[in-house]
């Protein structure tokens, strides 16, 4: 962890989770069932290390992605916290500008 | 008029009211359509042979749809939306809902991922539930079941009856007949839809196979409906090949034959593509059609790759005419494009409304 900073809670459990030694109990991606239990890392490398294989252009991945909240830390969670973060944004290929950020509410 | 030329002009006239009335019981003209759905809540009827959309209607309620079931008469789609948390029945001629269960309740939180469908004569729904307990200071998880709906039940449908089932379901295929519901998970389940009793297991996951990592598949699109043959790719390492060795990589056809329910998984080439979702030709159940951001021919008794062109963007699921000579793409983007299975040429393109677009869903083809 010498060369990555944490950027948000999540990182930061993880960071001290290896710093404690204890790695090892931390389960990522266990299964695809929602946001619960998916950690993909997002814009991610293919199966071939490369992003060759993903899916062409971006836009066509966004929201089949987003929906099923198989992104739940890079674009908004559409099944339960923020579901209405794309509200009259139904084509990513010309909204996907219009997606805001989100920020934590109090 | 002798009594035996007598008898046989009878049983003549006997087979012209017979023939006659099962010509009269057949839909007059059947038409092939599809069925898609959009962001934020809309289903769509298509005509497949026009490329035209028929008819848009707005599903009620949050979105946004996912997982479309179609009975064999082609009138309603049963869709899953309302964050996975509602079944909508939407009769596709006047738009109208006539089906619906909301599967959360007090402080249960119900959301099924993907795995709905119905029975091939309309009367049975079956969704795998996923429950959670909304307490004040935590969430807890609880068993996950099937739920079996009456579809006349109408807008307040309550689950007729439900049974435990195993985890990870990701989709659920009808059996010829309604007494057997098929659950494909870590590997595919035959059920019986009055007990919930698993009457066999298909190995996937747990296929043993020598040599072989365990197979890895990502399976959530319908497409079976015209072959009753239901496919889907799957990958797998050789662990007797050098990891560094690209041949140690597989990609392979799983294929389950719903009306003899013969199941296969079968190596077609070394990975080299990725691919999302496959259908099996209905009317040469060899050629298998598979789809990502390339499309794919591929032979299954000879396990080899046919064909394979590049698309003009990814789409994520694949479905087919009964007669077999067209494939359409959808999900992911706002169109439906069309291929010539003979040639792999584009013959056409849908544009759904508004360019919304189908997200994770796929496309269902029937006949009304």
């Amino acid at each position: 962890m010498k060369h990555l900073k944490a950027l948000n809670q999540k990182a930061e459990l993880l960071e001290r989770a290896a710093e404690e030694g204890k790695a090892e109990e931390v389960f990522l991606m266990a299964s695809v069932a929602g946001c619960a239990t998916t950690f993909d890392p997002g814009w991610e490398v293919d199966a071939f290390g490369g992003v060759a294989g993903l899916c062409q252009p971006m836009e066509a991945d966004l929201y089949g992605c987003t929906d099923p909240c198989w992104w739940p830390a890079q674009t908004g969670d559409m099944l339960n916290t923020n579901v209405n973060w794309t509200d009259g944004k139904n084509a990513a290929q010309k909204d996907w500008r219009l997606l805001d950020a989100i920020y934590p509410e109090d | 008029m002798s009594k035996r030329y007598h008898s046989r002009l009878h049983g003549l006239d006997v087979g012209f009211v017979l023939l006659a009335g099962l010509i009269c019981s057949l839909p007059a003209q059947a038409k092939e359509y599809l069925v898609a759905v959009t962001r934020p809540n809309q289903v769509h009827l298509i005509d497949a042979a026009a490329r035209k959309v028929e008819h848009s209607y707005t599903i009620p309620g949050n979105g946004i749809p996912s997982a479309v079931a179609v009975p064999d008469d082609g009138k309603v789609a049963y869709i899953c939306t309302n964050r996975w948390e509602s079944i909508s029945g939407i009769d596709l001629a006047t738009g109208k809902e006539v089906f619906r269960a909301n599967m959360s309740s007090g402080t249960e939180r119900v959301k099924s991922v993907f795995a709905m469908n119905v029975s091939r004569d309309g009367k049975q729904l079956y969704v795998h539930q996923s429950p959670v307990q909304l307490s004040l200071d935590e969430y807890q998880v609880e068993d996950t079941r099937i739920a079996v709906y009456d579809t006349s039940a109408g807008l307040d449908a309550k689950p007729a009856r439900t049974f435990p089932a195993p985890r990870r379901i990701a989709l659920l295929l009808p059996g010829m007949k309604s007494d057997r519901l098929y659950a494909l998970g870590w590997d595919l389940y035959a059920i019986n839809t009055s007990s919930g009793a698993i009457e066999k297991t298909y190995p996937i996951r747990d296929w043993k196979r020598p040599n072989y990592s365990e197979p890895d598949i990502l399976s959530v699109w319908l497409q079976y409906e015209q072959p009753n043959i239901f496919s889907t790719p799957y990958y797998a390492v050789r662990t007797d090949i050098s990891p560094d060795d690209p041949s140690a990589y597989k990609t392979g056809l799983l294929t389950f034959d719903l009306a003899k329910g013969t199941f296969d998984m079968e190596d077609f080439e070394d990975t080299s593509v990725v691919i999302f979702s496959s259908v099996v030709s209905p009317t040469h159940p060899n050629e298998v059609y598979m789809v990502y951001t390339q499309l794919t021919k591929m032979d299954r008794e000879q396990h080899k790759v046919i064909k394979r062109i590049d698309l003009d963007h990814t789409y994520y699921a694949i479905n087919i005419s009964r007669d077999g000579k067209e494939v359409y793409l959808g999900g992911a983007l706002g169109n439906i494009a069309v291929y010539d299975t003979a040639t792999l040429e584009r013959i056409g393109n849908i544009e759904l409304p508004d360019a919304a677009n189908q997200s994770v869903a796929g496309v269902r083809v029937v006949q009304r």
